[in-house]
């Protein structure tokens, strides 16, 4: 099987700053990779060059996603093909309510794949269903999205729409920053529910505490825009113990 | 200018007595602001003068559609070319004494000690009244009272005139619905809602783009006494909303909130002063402004606390938001406060939608043109949200709607 995701030499600048400078990386379905680096590596930028955000341009190589290059296409076009990025930050929408946002891009993922839309009733069971094991009660659903939720529960909802669009890549960027060890569990056991064959995962993290949880099959260390080592779980672990600071010599 | 050049023509109204005399004086002296009145600094009107317009003369075919969302118990007054439909009047409610405002020379002391001095419709519209109506009301009325204002020629100014009296202790609900295509909309309407009396209100403008709507309200307040009011600016070439309150006996509360929403070259302004000449009062303005194209939107405000007026608590929060690099909103919020013990907050801004916001909807799978819906929409929510009357939230809610599908694919 063709693989979910090619990133070929993939250069992108912020401004006129190139802070991506030539990424290798594919990840077949199925698989977790987790990137890893110290601060200013690169980490978000390469998640919003994936999302498709506007000002991250890429300014060579490619991105191809089951076989269709990424490049041309909106943020939106890319999320209906598949891609989802979990925010670092996610972000407060004030006025726009929680259940109208989960509907709209529910349906429109729904009708970009032919389908009709979701039945209001039918709707509010699942998103119920999936909110209750990520301790997501009703009241947070009824609220403005993401106003008014702790750090822990913006971590959560993000989960939430993660598990209600069913991407074929999740990109989580920092998912674990600012999180207790109790709320690290709680995401974390929520993205392990996701886990299968078709789905695959990139996840972006400066820590290697959260891929105890979420244990990857591939590792890449990341800094100053290239993937200078990859490795298997262990290569997190040799982080860990002997910090960022020798990864650049031994490229 | 002298007064026979001016426009709208008034040379085809007859010799007129009393109030409307003295307003065709004070009309024929002052005319139109010229450029250099500050409160039209940010609205021209040199253009009236380029226009050949004479006030209505018959209301021609008297048919004004009934818009779908009118609350379906509302009792409706029509105005076609500014000229009232007497046939309405049979369907008021009990409580409710309609009479006419021509000849009545104490109606028309009481409107012109309630409408804004000094401006241009307070004098024009009376010296060349299409239509003058007084609702005298007494108890309570349940069914919303509608003025519906419809009209079909370009070439006449229209000039219907209201003064509504709530009695104390009274309370209603009345709606004003514009949907005229005319050269000239100039209505005057003044409403006086004396002790413990009670008012919900809206207006909708939602003229032609052909026409310029030039509106002067003035509203006074008794003690103890409750305005609910909201209006919404979406037609017009050119709309100028000015309202003038005076609270006038303590514990008033007085809420005026607006949304304009403009596109191609629309001019909306909304420009209120609210005068708390008595102390212990409370009010609140909240204006939302959306811009496309090259649309400008003006909001003035202006809150005045009288010397004694202590304990006054008055705020005011005009939003802009722009959708195209060409759109321009002017705001110009002032207080002028005299009393040391008061609560008065004011703020102004002027703002794009968020790129950060419209990315995290986007990268969701949700199209650009509806994110950027669904965010226009969060920021007239708490606006609309503030109108108390349901029947006038429902009825106001559709025009909004439709305002953004029709802008929904650029």
């Amino acid at each position: 099987m063709a693989p979910l995701l090619e990133i070929r030499d993939l250069h992108a600048s912020v401004g006129d700053k190139p802070i991506l400078k030539g990424i290798n990386l594919t990840i077949n379905h199925g698989e977790i990779h987790a990137i890893m680096g110290p601060n200013g590596s690169g980490k978000s930028t390469m998640s919003y060059v994936l999302a498709g955000r506007e000002g991250y341009e890429v300014t060579g190589g490619d991105i191809v996603m089951n076989g269709e290059s990424l490049l041309e296409m909106e943020a939106d076009e890319r999320a209906r093909a598949g891609m989802f990025l979990a925010f670092q930050y996610p972000v407060e929408l004030p006025g726009v309510g929680g259940m109208g946002f989960l509907r709209a891009a529910v349906n429109a993922r729904r009708l970009e794949a032919g389908e009709a839309e979701i039945d209001q009733l039918e709707f509010v069971k699942m998103v119920r269903a999936k909110a209750t094991g990520l301790g997501i009660n009703d009241d947070m659903l009824k609220r403005a999205v993401n106003v008014g939720f702790s750090g822990g529960e913006k971590k959560r909802y993000e989960i939430l729409q993660m598990a209600l669009l069913e991407p074929a890549l999740s990109v989580l960027d920092e998912t674990d920053s600012g999180l207790d060890v109790d709320a690290l569990k709680i995401v974390s056991d929520g993205v392990n529910m996701l886990r299968d064959a078709q789905r695959s995962m990139l996840v972006i993290t400066h820590y290697q505490r959260l891929l105890n949880h979420i244990v990857p099959d591939f590792v890449h260390i990341l800094a100053d825009g290239k993937i200078r080592r990859s490795g298997g779980k262990e290569l997190a672990l040799e982080v860990e113990e002997s910090g960022y600071a020798g990864i650049d010599d031994a490229a | 200018m002298p007064g026979s050049m001016m426009q709208p023509d008034l040379g085809q109204i007859g010799a007129l007595q009393g109030a409307r005399a003295a307003a065709m004086a004070r009309w024929q002296s002052n005319g139109w602001p010229d450029h250099r009145a500050e409160s039209w600094r940010f609205t021209r009107l040199s253009a009236i003068d380029k226009m050949e317009l004479r006030p209505a003369g018959d209301a021609g075919a008297m048919s004004v559609a009934r818009p779908a969302s009118l609350p379906a118990n509302a009792v409706v007054l029509t105005f076609h070319n500014g000229i009232m439909d007497t046939a309405g009047l049979d369907a008021l409610p009990a409580g409710v004494t309609a009479s006419a405002l021509d000849g009545n020379e104490a109606a028309l002391d009481d409107l012109a000690g309630l409408v804004p001095a000094g401006h241009p419709i307070s004098n024009l519209s009376v010296a060349a009244m299409t239509g003058g109506l007084c609702l005298d009301i007494v108890g309570h009325i349940a069914a919303p009272i509608i003025l519906l204002f419809g009209g079909d020629d370009n070439a006449v100014s229209t000039h219907p005139v209201v003064l509504v009296k709530l009695a104390s202790g009274a309370r209603a609900v009345i709606g004003e619905w514009h949907q005229a295509a005319v050269g000239l909309s100039a209505p005057l309407v003044a409403i006086d809602v004396a002790a413990d009396a009670a008012l919900d209100y809206a207006k909708v403008q939602l003229d032609s783009h052909s026409t310029t709507h030039l509106a002067a309200t003035g509203l006074r307040l008794g003690a103890g006494a409750r305005f609910d009011g909201f209006q919404l600016s979406v037609g017009g070439k050119l709309a100028r909303l000015e309202t003038h309150v005076v609270l006038t006996g303590e514990d008033a509360d007085c809420t005026l909130s607006a949304i304009y929403l403009g596109r191609n070259s629309q001019h909306h302004d909304i420009t209120s002063n609210m005068a708390h000449n008595q102390g212990h009062c409370h009010s609140s303005q909240i204006i939302r402004g959306v811009l496309d194209d090259s649309a400008r939107g003006v909001f003035q405000g202006k809150v005045y606390v009288a010397p004694d007026a202590q304990k006054t608590d008055g705020n005011q929060m005009s939003r802009a938001l722009l959708l195209s690099r060409k759109a321009e909103a002017n705001t110009k919020p002032e207080l002028e406060i005299y009393a040391d013990d008061v609560l008065c907050a004011h703020g102004a801004t002027v703002g794009e939608l968020d790129e950060t916001q419209l990315f995290y909807l986007t990268s969701r799978g949700i199209r650009p043109e509806a994110a950027r819906a669904m965010l226009i929409d969060a920021f007239l929510q708490d606006a609309i949200d503030g109108i108390g009357n349901a029947d006038l939230a429902a009825m106001l809610r559709p025009v909004v709607d439709q305002w953004m599908t029709a802008g929904g694919n650029r």
